[in-house]
């Protein structure tokens, strides 16, 4: 067995071959030939002692494969980038849908974990739980998920991602520390916190290079941390595509975060409030055993309720559990519907790459024809030549393979950067799994087999004469062959169109979100958030501040006008609350709104069309009759029929109090989400005095907005050299960020459409020139017996009208077919639109026909003599 | 006469028992040795060589030849005897076996 291993070594073997060939000459020279018989039979039955002649064999298929593709360096490069782009796309989409749906927390038995659904995910909250839940839980932990901080290491100062924990969450997740140790109970004391903190592997690396770090001081909002430990490399957190640099305990939340105490508020939700289900209890006992629980803390929250439905509402809801196996994520439930399209484009791309390598290898066949009839006629096998093509289309796939992993991550990372556009901090784990390298393997040589398999049976076939006889340019055995060009042509037509409707749509649906009306003037209009708590501001400091800097912001030349609120525009924060609308007719008019606190001229200033009534203005404050302005949506829904100005609203506040606001003014929807309207009213932040976040200004400027940002950083700066502006967009960006989603799937269909479109024409070229060639004699005498130029054109064409008409009708069929995946993707129009079809297929019909025009012009200009002496 | 499966080999290795031979000796001392019925073609004793070679049975060795010619020699390894006793005992049972069932030829009892 040793030997034959050794004797794949190529010096060992020329070795032995040689020695045996001077053995076998010795013994001729004292025997004579005769007597020794076939010296070449002995010799080839003595080898295959010593190897494995299947191996061997295969080896020499791979040997003879390399030459026959070094021979051919532009089909070769043609079929191994147009398979690499194809199966790195699809490697590409792979892992990110791995990482983001299908992988399992990196901690220990992730099964028994569970998630808090619909119960108070405030501090108070989780420790309300993590009290009652010993029965059923091995132990309840908090986690805020990742939060935006400035980062001091002493040596770098950098914004990055604090992620605040409960002292319970390494330990119930079963996470131990790589170096040091992981925050416990003992530190996550109420109001008097160990400071210390955790950092993750990745912030190690980057921020320390991986130095000693324990016992050393981070800062984080200038307040010291003592770093005890650093986390595995392979554990982020919970959330799934967060990047946490640094876990610190949940009590130290006060520390790093000034302004209004987010411990003390019980009506909050910044934790996610995570379990560990004891053995053999079941996520419905564990609900069970934790609604009385959740109706109780939700009375100590809220008070009693106030009436009798209420009551029974409360008492009949059931807290809600939700497996947490494969951790939380944002992204995966904004993305995995666009994954799963941009899934499909990609695969489509892919069987469009093996249909194209296909066309090639059957042009290959054709022109090797000569050479395999050879082959067959001195004795080899059909099989043996077969395996010899399935060889090569199998190297090619793999070196394709190869290409296509190495471009895997990179391609990966740029989509993932696309999707989580304006979430910088947005990272996955996107390392080479087994399971993405067995998928990619798999996927080459499936595209071997797919696109190898038939050309390889093809040449084979027929009889060895009429090969030998026949010079390779016409070979015959033309009308299977001629079918399966066709085919060829048909299918991707067929999966052109699919692809290139599918950038029609999505093209068109993007382009609608851009010019619906937002309700904003996006033009000339900026957002510019300042964190007034972060320089040390109290409560009471930080609206007089907004006016202040208002009126600086608004003094600075070429803006025209600036105001304040909590959470600006086109931004996914807000406060919400239980109103009630005077003069409803509703049975039960309490409703939930979103709401924000503004400045005077908010609407002014962002460009908002007020429907009837007015604006806030500087004398809306405290002294001042309370006033609200509500939007379309929130009269429409709650003040059906009615003239909204001038009634009362009735908002409950955070101190379990109803004040009473009157409505002087309806303003068209100001969407955050382009899609869906949504209810919302505002307030003037002069009377309700309330701020929770930082303030984001709004700056409508003359100039060019890019030309005043300076001038904005410095007027803020000139009020206070302590205060920073933390961001400053452009309102345009801030849109484009809420269609990040359309534009990357936009984006994807187009690249995926022009190279679709690309890969059709080549398609339609090649079967024509072939089918030209072919035919050649018969123009000729067609010719010489008086046909026009006309009418060999159309002989021609007519082979294109088959091809796209068969195409196209499949493609459209499958389309349709494919509609359902993209519905309520697409806006304000409908995934099968027979209009977008028929654009598609007008697109791709002017391509065929485009392709289609210089063979048959070759057609058309040639001379029935040259013709004719072709045979 | 035709021989049975894997009985070359034996016979290869009862050959060698005497001493040293090259291939083409090996062949004719048992063409010898069975008095001319057994037949033994070059080019499928030559690939047996191998196959013994491998198992470690006999070991070459590059050597003159009585016509002072260089050949390579084969020779039975401690392992190989080893075989051939093994073979042997085999065989002898293979032979009483058989001859127990055919008895002796129906035409001679006659």
């Amino acid at each position: 067995m040793a030997f034959r291993w050794k004797y794949l070594i190529p010096r060992l073997r020329r070795d032995q071959e040689r020695q045996m060939q001077e053995e076998l000459q010795a013994l001729a020279e004292i025997a004579g030939r005769r007597e020794l018989g076939n010296l070449t039979l002995a010799a080839e039955d003595a080898r295959s002692e010593w190897g494995w002649p299947w191996l061997d064999g295969i080896l020499a298929d791979i040997r003879f494969a390399f030459r026959t593709l070094r021979r051919q360096p532009s089909f070769t490069a043609v079929a191994v980038v147009s398979l690499a782009l194809g199966i790195g796309a699809n490697a590409a989409i792979f892992s990110l849908m791995d990482a983001l749906l299908w992988r399992d927390l990196p901690v220990r038995d992730p099964q028994s974990l569970v998630v808090f659904e619909n119960s108070s995910r405030s501090y108070f909250g989780y420790t309300r739980f993590a009290e009652h839940a010993g029965p059923v839980m091995e132990s309840v932990a908090a986690d805020s998920g990742a939060l935006a901080r400035h980062l001091d290491t002493g040596n770098a100062f950098e914004r990055g991602h604090i992620d605040l924990v409960s002292g319970s969450f390494f330990q119930t997740l079963g996470v131990n520390a790589e170096l040091g140790r992981t925050i416990t109970p003992e530190d996550d004391r109420r109001g008097s916190p160990a400071l210390v903190a955790v950092l993750s592997h990745a912030y190690w690396q980057r921020a320390y290079g991986g130095q000693p770090v324990l016992g050393r001081t981070i800062r984080v909002e200038k307040i010291p941390f003592t770093i005890v430990g650093v986390a595995p490399p392979e554990f982020f957190g919970v959330t799934v595509g967060d990047s946490t640099d640094v876990w610190l305990p949940v009590t130290a939340t006060d520390n790093v975060f000034p302004g209004p105490s987010w411990l003390n508020f019980k009506n909050n939700n910044f934790l996610s409030v995570i379990g560990r289900l004891r053995r053999g209890v079941s996520q419905r006992q564990a609900e069970d055993a934790l609604t009385p629980v959740s109706i109780q803390t939700d009375i100590e929250r809220n008070g009693p309720p106030p009436n009798e439905a209420e009551r029974r509402e409360l008492f009949e809801s059931r807290l809600q559990l939700e497996p947490a196996t494969k951790g939380l994520s944002f992204l995966r439930d904004r993305f995995s519907k666009p994954l799963r399209v941009v899934f499909w484009m990609v695969g489509i791309g892919l069987l469009l790459a093996c249909v194209n390598v296909m066309s090639l290898e059957f042009a290959r066949a054709d022109e090797r024809r000569k050479e395999l009839t050879v082959r067959l006629a001195i004795g080899a096998g059909r099989w043996r030549i077969a395996r010899q093509l399935l060889t090569e289309s199998l190297l090619v796939a793999l070196a394709s393979g190869a290409l296509g992993i190495a471009m895997r991550k990179p391609v990966a990372e740029a989509l993932l950067r696309l999707i989580a556009y304006g979430d910088q901090g947005a990272r996955l784990n996107l390392g080479l799994q087994s399971g993405v390298l067995l998928f990619v393997v798999g996927v080459s040589i499936a595209a071997a087999l797919l696109a190898g398999v038939v050309p390889a049976l093809r040449a084979t076939r027929g009889d060895v004469l009429p090969g030998l006889q026949q010079g390779s340019r016409s070979a015959t055995a033309a009308p299977v062959r001629r079918l399966l060009g066709r085919a060829i042509a048909s299918t991707q037509m067929a999966l052109s169109l699919v692809l290139v409707a599918g950038a029609c749509l999505f093209a068109y649906s993007l382009h609608q979100l851009r010019q619906f009306d937002s309700g904003v003037t996006r033009a000339h209009l900026l957002v510019v958030d300042v964190n007034p708590a972060d320089a040390g501001y109290a409560e009471d400091q930080l609206i007089p501040l907004n006016v202040r800097l208002r009126q600086r912001l608004a003094a600075v030349p070429g803006v025209e006008s600036a105001s304040f609120s909590q959470n600006g525009i086109y931004s996914g924060r807000n406060y919400g609350t239980q109103i009630q609308a005077e003069g409803s007719s509703e049975s039960d008019p309490r409703h939930q709104s979103v709401y924000d606190h503004v400045g005077p001229y908010f609407f002014t200033t962002v460009g908002a069309r007020l429907v009837a009534g007015r604006d806030f203005n500087e004398r809306d404050d405290t002294g001042a009759p309370r006033v609200t302005i509500v939007t379309s949506e929130f009269a429409r829904r709650y003040l059906p029929g009615r003239d909204p100005v001038g009634r009362n609203l009735y908002v409950a506040t955070a101190r379990n109090t109803t004040e009473t606001y009157r409505i002087v003014g309806v303003v068209h929807d100001l969407r955050n989400n382009v899609r869906r309207p949504q209810p919302m009213f505002y307030l003037p932040q002069l009377q309700t005095l309330t701020q929770a976040f930082s303030t984001r200004f709004l700056v409508r400027t003359r100039l060019n907005p890019l030309a005043v940002m300076a001038s904005l950083r410095a007027a803020v700066r000139s009020e206070d050299a302590a205060l920073r502006v933390d961001q400053m967009d452009l309102a345009e960006d801030l849109f484009d960020r809420t269609l990040s989603t359309d534009r990357l799937i936009a984006a994807l269909a187009w690249g995926f459409g022009v190279l679709a479109i690309t890969l059709a024409a080549v398609g339609i070229y090649g079967l024509l020139s072939y089918d030209v060639t072919r035919r050649t004699a018969e123009i000729g005498i067609r010719m010489a017996v008086g046909a026009r130029k006309s009418d060999v054109i159309r002989l021609v064409m007519r082979e294109v009208a088959l091809v796209c008409g068969v195409g196209l009708a499949a493609g459209c069929a499958a389309a349709l077919g494919m509609s359902r995946l993209v519905a309520g993707m697409v806006f304000q129009m409908k995934p099968g639109d027979p209009l977008v079809e028929a654009a598609a297929a007008a697109v791709l019909a002017a391509v065929a026909l485009g392709a289609a025009w210089i063979p048959a012009r070759r057609a058309a200009r040639m001379d029935p003599m040259d013709a004719l002496r072709n045979e | 006469m035709d021989l049975l499966q894997g009985t070359l080999e034996m016979l290869v290795l009862r050959t060698l028992v005497f001493g040293a031979l090259h291939g083409y000796g090996i062949a004719k001392a048992i063409r010898n040795s069975s008095k001319e019925s057994l037949d033994i073609e070059f080019g499928s004793l030559y690939p047996a060589l191998k196959r013994l070679e491998l198992k470690g049975w006999v070991a070459s060795q590059w050597e003159m030849s009585e016509s002072h010619r260089r050949a390579k020699f084969y020779r039975l390894t401690p392992a190989g005897r080893k075989q051939l006793a093994r073979e042997h005992s085999k065989w002898a049972d293979f032979v009483d076996a058989v001859a127990r069932v055919m008895g002796t030829a129906p035409g001679e009892s006659q």
